[in-house]
């Protein structure tokens, strides 16, 4: 796997006008411009999709199937309302999390390959916040929350856990971690805005 | 700014609601600019936690899997009457008195008949996920594999293979290297037979398949013990 530093998202607005034409194309019928899409960020995508997948042909399966639906659904996007490199990986998030939650295709993992799987995901929480720039105001504000707190977030978006596993993960009860991650969403928002 | 909204949102992008709230809320994504917006902002705040993932090579060749899906998507969905069905359908003459929708029911039938008969009664509505034209060792076309995923497959031989007394063909799938190989089940003959494979991950571009030579009953081990007889890479041919 090859590490390449992590850019600032606001620092590059070629990308986002390039992403944002691409996924005008998309909407368009323009099959050129889904490859740039996957040109541009695949790579950035099979890395999200590995943190929480761990398996790389699980997260190529996600990716593949990620950018099928940006493909399809590239008209919901519109051009100044956020960031097209959010929408574009809230997909993947959602193909990833349903690849997750879906019990019958990780039944299928040998025992070794499943708590193989866990321990990557979790290493890949530590790592992601470890790789969070300090200029990046998302850092500062993170910083600043309880460490169980900031780590249950992690956690959730990162590694894709759920709050039951994320409770039995932190061994507090189940509405202890929901608090935590409810109450420190609202802190992030107010320290952000 | 409406708090709960905001909350709500946060928690949606980070995958944390319940699931049986969660249709209602993509869809509302489509006509609710208020949570639509909650919604964006969730995610733009967060984004600077995607831009900390590596950045891993080999993107690119997931090019030609999802073009397939695309193509695929394009093109018309397979209509339930032909689309071909002339509306004005000819008349034998000595069947002048006969309603015109019997005739075009009668012509449905008969497609259906032929789609029957090219899919066989499971696969009338299904169409392959991939398709693998598995290959002996001097590359002529043995047989072919077509896996539907959720535990359907089908193998039809397109070349004569003779099958030594004692032995059995079984025909297996490799779903990835770390899961190794798996049977999808033994043939009797070689003919056209629907498969029974377990449960497995979705097949993918490139995903090997093969028919190997084993003891009558099986391999022994439950992995692949005799001599290959054919084998070949999938194609990827739907997304569904």
């Amino acid at each position: 796997m090859t590490l390449s530093p992590a850019p600032r998202p606001d620092a590059d607005d070629h990308a986002t006008d390039d992403l944002t034409a691409a996924l005008a194309g998309c909407a368009a019928g323009d099959q050129a411009a889904l490859r740039l899409i996957l040109d541009q960020e695949g790579g950035r995508m099979l890395g999200i999709a590995q943190r929480m997948l761990h398996r790389r042909d699980l997260a190529e399966e996600a990716v593949q199937d990620a950018l099928v639906q940006i493909w399809r659904k590239a008209q919901q996007f519109r051009a100044g309302e956020g960031a097209p490199r959010a929408w574009i990986f809230a997909v993947l998030r959602n193909r990833c999390l349903n690849i997750l939650r879906d019990g019958k295709r990780l039944s299928t993992l040998a025992p070794d390959d499943l708590t193989a799987m866990q321990d990557a995901r979790l290493q890949s929480v530590g790592a992601g916040w470890d790789r969070l720039g300090d200029k990046v105001a998302l850092k500062d504000c993170l910083a600043v929350l309880e460490p169980p707190t900031r780590h249950a977030i992690l956690l959730a978006y990162i590694g894709g856990y759920s709050h039951g596993e994320i409770a039995a993960l932190q061994s507090v009860p189940l509405g202890t971690c929901k608090s935590w991650i409810r109450r420190g969403l609202d802190a992030l928002r107010g320290c952000l805005s | 700014m409406n708090q709960d909204l905001d909350t709500r949102a946060d928690a949606y992008v980070l995958g944390l609601l319940d699931e049986t709230a969660l249709a209602d809320l993509e869809q509302a994504l489509a006509d609710d600019t208020a949570w639509r917006a909650a919604v964006t902002r969730a995610r733009d705040r967060l984004l600077p936690l995607d831009m900390t993932a590596a950045v891993v090579p080999g993107a690119a060749r997931l090019w030609d899997g999802i073009a397939a899906q695309l193509g695929r998507q394009d093109a018309a969905p397979a209509p339930n009457i032909p689309p071909s069905l002339p509306p004005q359908t000819p008349q034998p003459a000595n069947l002048q008195t006969a309603p015109r929708r019997w005739l075009q029911l009668g012509l449905v039938a008969s497609v259906a008949l032929c789609i029957g008969t090219v899919f066989g009664g499971n696969w009338f509505t299904a169409e392959p996920v991939v398709i693998a034209v598995l290959m002996d060792d001097k590359g002529a076309a043995t047989a072919i594999v077509e896996d539907f995923g959720s535990e359907n497959a089908r193998i039809r031989f397109v070349n004569a293979v003779s099958v030594p007394a004692g032995r059995q063909m079984q025909v297996w799938t490799l779903p990835s290297a770390e899961m190794g190989p798996v049977s999808l089940g033994l043939l009797q003959t070689a003919s056209t037979e629907g498969l029974h494979p377990p449960a497995l991950p979705r097949p993918i571009a490139g995903q090997l398949y093969e028919i190997t030579l084993e003891p009558e009953g099986g391999s022994p081990t439950g992995r692949p013990t005799g001599v290959i007889l054919a084998k070949g890479l999938a194609a990827l041919q739907t997304g569904t």
